[in-house]
């Protein structure tokens, strides 16, 4: 199977979209391209297949962000530079059930990381924030994410520095 | 009389000077790609060729690095934007945008404890995430 990844586009096919999970299908469908186009809230990137170029099969949701280093505890900040903390929030990542076990959701987070690379020697990111659901933790882990303790919610939220990223090259 | 020096001089200015070669292997379709394109543009060498391909390449990588998108317009007005994904990775940072996160206490005390740490090591997964 031949996929391709790219930016979400106004005329993609959305709507057989189906993950198993009613958020992630209803972001992609009813908010992933305005977020991108009018509020500039997130960039989708969409796996097709090259012989279906519209239908989506897969995506993820990237967006920046930073804390200020004046919310950071002061007893812990020694080591970090004196400036805010830049980061890339992996915010989703969805693959169709009809495609599970392909190895897509390795293709669309290699993706995803390759970005953040990018990204990191344009304007500075320290690290990749993702919000895992518990079922998913394990799987992130594997490419080394690690758990943030204090997480509140259902989702659990993970920490992959770019450094590590860098040194995968 | 023949001065080595400046024979040395003329061999290393040659060496230098050398082009690099560039080889490709093409299936059968590229191959087919290739040799119409360079029939439609009145190319009659593959450098020829590579040299103007190299030259559009350039200029995309430029303006989406800029952050500029790129499309075409019919006659009547109809958009096409070029998305390649290639071209994609040198311009996520114009695409890219800030939001705020909320975090917790607990939250910002484990980023900062990890932020300041030395890195973990790639795990064999990530190291075929990127290098594949």
């Amino acid at each position: 199977m031949a996929t391709i990844i790219r930016r979400l586009e106004e005329s993609d096919s959305l709507e057989s979209f189906d993950c198993g999970d009613e958020a992630l299908n209803n972001y992609l469908k009813r908010h992933a391209w305005n977020n991108q186009r009018k509020s500039s809230i997130g960039v989708t990137y969409v796996a097709v297949e090259e012989v279906a170029p519209g239908s989506v099969i897969g995506y993820f949701t990237l967006a920046t962000s930073s804390v200020a280093r004046d919310a950071l505890p002061k007893k812990q900040v020694r080591g970090l530079p004196a400036y805010d903390l830049p980061m890339i929030l992996l915010a989703r990542l969805a693959v169709d059930r009809r495609f599970s076990g392909r190895g897509l959701g390795h293709a669309l987070l290699s993706e995803a990381l390759r970005i953040a690379l990018s990204v990191s020697e344009q304007v500075g990111c320290r690290c990749v924030i993702v919000d895992a659901y518990a079922a998913a933790v394990e799987w992130y882990a594997r490419y080394g994410f690690i758990p943030i303790e204090g997480s509140k919610g259902g989702s659990v939220r993970m920490y992959l520095d770019i450094r590590t990223v860098k040194a995968a090259r | 009389m023949a001065n080595p020096a400046r024979n040395r001089n003329a061999r290393h200015r040659s060496k230098s000077a050398r082009k690099p070669k560039f080889q490709a292997d093409l299936a059968p379709i590229e191959d087919g790609a290739v040799r119409s394109l360079k029939e439609q543009l009145q190319l009659t060498s593959n450098s020829d060729f590579l040299s103007e391909a190299v030259a559009l390449f350039q200029w995309a990588v430029s303006e989406r690095r800029q952050g500029r998108m790129i499309l075409s317009e019919s006659a009547s007005g109809d958009r096409r934007v070029l998305v390649l994904p290639r071209l994609e990775r040198v311009a996520p940072e114009s695409a890219l945008p800030h939001v705020k996160i909320d975090w917790t206490d607990k939250e910002l005390e484990s980023l900062a404890q990890l932020a300041s740490s030395e890195p973990a090591k790639p795990t064999e997964a990530l190291f075929r995430a990127i290098r594949e």
